[in-house]
């Protein structure tokens, strides 16, 4: 069963939820509520997927509008009795428990949404008060999404960054505003269920987006590694070799306080860095090819883009392993290049397997100063240590 | 575009007194009419000078900003107040466009003045003329919106036609044809115009942050995302570009193909993701190339057996890189497949690779090779349909020669773009319509 055709299936159940409503009981917010936790429903079923970060439901923005329709006990039943529908329905994770830990995770970013929403509401004065009300509303987005940090963090072993927080601001604006529009302020704006429905289009559209990045982008990532595996399928390069360096680079990178583009430029470069072989006429028996040539052409080969070329240059800035880099590279080239070299270093010298990583680092703190710079030995050593490959000296 | 003096005058006279008028309107509107409240004027003109700077352009040249939305806010604020003023103003923050300001052209700024100004009081006027029960509840607004964001549109269009009917030599029939495509964004910006400027009046001004903060972000996704792709295709089309410098007997080749099955999807009526997909498996059914030896690529003479076992090895790499993209994997196998028995007319494999086997053989049979000089047109046409239905796909054939035909373009013997040199003229044999198939007919008779 597809996701539209569940999403379509939560719609007509919660519609059909509040008509029943509306026609049993005598209590207008009945109604309201059976079609909000439709709505948090569907909202688990549609993420918005940041680039590098764990995905955010758009259920998290009907929370804020939920804690503020419901009463505490209501807010507890319904966002419990949602988690457990979204259970069956989530085809992702595709494992039973791993779902029923998602779904954990959910209730306690919604309960701490609602603590907080009733702790401001209960300590500061005038309940109808605009500030009373933001700051409530305010209060629970924000809680939501400290929780979803928090647990990513503990998962990930290491914290969330500040930066690149889009779509977390999207989240938070559009809760809040789809709650203000579902209650009203002193009594005025109040447009009902209208308010969260029309105060949604804003994130539907930024979740669109998101969408069509994050599907581009894992089509750009496929086509460069399949381009960066076509030197191995041809014998020219050790297989594995490109994936590895990639990886080994950018942990590099992300020690060196490299920012998130470098980054990308840098996992690109390390990706193809050894496109360039493909180019050069195949060495005789017993020869191999020239490093230096090798770079030349692959660096040649992305320049010709303007995309590109930021890699092109790190790529050109790798090889130069017996003499000190060009003054008329960027800096931030130079030291990609150098991160490249060394990480690519690496690999060749362990043969992809991290059993000799202590003699590999060893070898490359014994080559000149300026072959194998100390600052992206060190971040070697850091990363190696924090994947158990290398004992920790200190 | 060459513009004459005189046009140029008119599309200068033009701009500049639209502005004017617009300027001249602000001044008579100041003391007929009531003064609008600064607070909105400032904070919806900020934003819209920003939505004006930020406008994203799309694959198609459309470009889509939010400027409609904060028009229509203003719109609703200004035309319930009757203060109409207001709606003049925030419009004309839309000349604030930097480029212009940059590139000191006046005319442009001066016709954007007039242009967005009018056309946000025109809109504003019609609104204010609206009995004051229709515009108050929620249903109404919904209903509202589409009309006079629809009346804004055509304002701004009715204005923008003559500015760019003189300046550029633009007809009149294309711009009709790129606001009907722009109109289809109308409506739910106008919407939350209409949703933006109810709430500003029953809210107040904090709640505006709020709602143009996830635009703003949607935005940003959507701008990175469009430039992305074009960064994607640039990548593709850079490491084709590599493979055509590794093999320079076939130059050319790999964009011909693309440009043929481009041609046969267009006469299929594919829609644009599909040219799309097309367009990439296009480009890439040859990248396994790039693993074979130069050396073996540009050998003059005959291959050895090794040799051309190593040549032929390209396809299956071919298909393993395509396979490792999403999106490109449902076709890799066919486009092997295809390659090794000839099953181009089989209905079950992917139209894509029955198109791209016709474009490959099309283009190998009107290019001169290593092993034969290229084919007339008429040859390669009639192999074409001699082959339909057997080894090409009919209706791929059909749409190939009928779109060349049309466009009376030619190709083959004597109409070659890029012609080799090469160290032994080629021979003039052989009708084989696959490139590597007819090496291994004719240097391998029994393979």
């Amino acid at each position: 069963m597809n996701r539209s055709v569940r999403i379509v299936g939560v719609a007509l159940a919660g519609t059909a939820a509040g008509i029943a409503a509306v026609l049993t009981t005598t209590d207008s917010v009945v109604p309201d509520l059976a079609i909000l936790t439709a709505a948090l429903v569907i909202g688990e079923l549609v993420e918005l997927r940041p680039a590098g970060r764990a995905p955010l439901p758009l259920s998290l923005a009907v929370v804020v509008v939920l804690v503020r329709a419901a009463t505490p006990v209501q807010f507890v039943i319904l966002v419990v009795a949602g988690q457990i529908v979204t259970i069956a329905l989530r085809s992702d994770p595709a494992s039973i428990p791993a779902r029923l830990v998602v779904s954990a995770e959910r209730i306690a970013e919604a309960l701490a949404a609602g603590a907080a929403y009733r702790v401001v509401v209960e300590t500061w004065t005038g309940a109808d008060d605009r500030a009373t009300v933001l700051g409530a509303l305010t209060a629970a987005a924000f809680a939501e999404i400290a929780v979803a940090d928090i647990v990513t963090a503990v998962r990930e072993r290491r914290l969330a960054p500040l930066r690149n927080r889009a779509a977390d601001l999207a989240i938070v604006t559009s809760g809040i505003l789809m709650a203000v529009g579902y209650g009203g302020i002193e009594g005025k704006g109040d447009l009902g269920l209208w308010g969260p429905a029309l105060f949604s289009i804003p994130l539907l559209a930024a979740w669109y987006s998101f969408e069509l990045l994050a599907l581009t982008r894992r089509s750009f990532e496929q086509t460069v590694r399949a381009l960066a595996a076509a030197p191995e399928l041809g014998g020219l390069v050790r297989e594995g070799h490109a994936e590895r360096v990639a990886a080994l680079a950018t942990g590099m990178g992300r020690e060196l306080n490299m920012s998130v583009s470098e980054l990308e430029q840098l996992e690109t470069a390390a990706l193809l860095h050894h496109l360039g072989a493909v180019c050069l006429d195949e060495p005789e028996p017993g020869d191999v090819l020239d490093p230096v040539r090798v770079a030349e052409a692959g660096a040649t080969m992305l320049r010709a883009s303007e995309e590109l070329a930021p890699a092109g240059d790190v790529v050109a800035a790798e090889p130069l392993l017996h003499r000190p880099p060009r003054p008329t590279e960027g800096p931030v080239a130079a030291l990609a290049g150098m991160v490249l070299k060394v990480a690519s270093a690496y690999d060749e010298l362990t043969d992809g397997r991290d059993e000799h990583a202590a003699w590999a680092v060893e070898a490359l703190y014994t080559g000149p100063g300026y072959v194998y710079d100390g600052r992206v030995l060190g971040a070697l050593e850091r990363v190696l240590e924090r994947r158990g490959a290398l004992m920790p000296m200190r | 575009m060459e513009t004459s003096p005189k046009t140029r005058h008119a599309f200068n006279a033009y701009c500049f007194g639209l502005g004017f008028v617009a300027l001249a309107i602000g001044v008579v509107l100041t003391f007929t009419t009531p003064t609008p409240d600064p607070v909105p004027m400032v904070l919806l003109g900020a934003l819209f000078a920003i939505a004006e700077n930020r406008c994203v352009l799309l694959a198609n040249n459309v470009a889509v900003s939010a400027s409609l939305m904060l028009g229509m806010a203003a719109v609703v604020v200004f035309g319930t107040s009757g203060a109409v003023l207001g709606s003049l103003v925030v419009g004309m923050c839309g000349a604030l466009y930097v480029p212009h300001f940059r590139e000191h052209k006046w005319s442009f700024i001066m016709s954007n003045v007039g242009i967005c100004g009018l056309s946000a009081l025109a809109a504003s006027s019609v609104y204010a003329a609206l009995p004051s029960g229709v515009t108050t509840s929620v249903e109404s607004q919904l209903l509202i919106a589409a009309p006079i964001g629809l009346a804004y549109a055509l304002f701004n269009f009715a204005f923008l036609v003559p500015a760019i009917a003189t300046g550029s030599g633009t007809s009149v029939h294309e711009l009709v044809q790129g606001f009907r495509l722009m109109c289809w964004q109308v409506y739910p910006f106008a919407l939350l115009g209409v949703l933006l400027g109810r709430v500003y009046l029953s809210l107040g001004a904090w709640i505006v942050p709020l709602f143009v903060a996830p635009i703003f972000i949607a935005r940003q996704a959507f701008a990175s995302y469009m430039q992305l792709r074009a960064q994607h295709a640039a990548t593709l089309s850079t490491l084709v570009r590599a493979l055509e410098a590794k093999d320079r007997y076939t130059a050319g080749h790999v964009e011909r193909v693309a440009k043929f099955a481009e041609y046969m999807g267009r006469g299929l009526e594919m829609k644009p993701a599909e040219l799309e997909r097309l367009r990439y498996a296009a480009l890439m059914h040859d990248i396994g190339k790039l693993i074979v030896p130069n050396q073996i690529l540009n050998k003059p003479g005959r291959l050895t057996e090794e040799e051309f076992d190593r040549m032929r090895r390209h396809e299956h790499v071919s298909v393993e890189l395509m396979r490792r993209i999403d999106f490109l994997a449902p076709i890799a196998p066919s486009l092997e497949a295809e390659a090794a028995k000839g099953s181009g007319a089989d209905p079950n494999t992917p139209i894509e690779a029955r198109i791209v086997t016709v474009a490959d053989a099309f283009d190998a049979m009107t290019s001169t090779r290593a092993y034969r000089r290229a084919l007339t047109q008429e040859v390669a046409f009639q192999e074409l349909r001699d082959k339909a239905g057997i080894q090409f796909d009919a209706t791929c054939v059909q749409a190939l020669i009928a779109t060349i035909e049309a466009r009376g373009e030619r190709y083959g013997s004597g109409h070659e773009v890029d012609v080799v040199d090469f160290a032994t003229p080629p021979p003039v044999v052989g009708t084989g319509s696959a490139g590597l198939g007819d090496l291994a007919s004719e240097q391998h008779g029994a393979r």
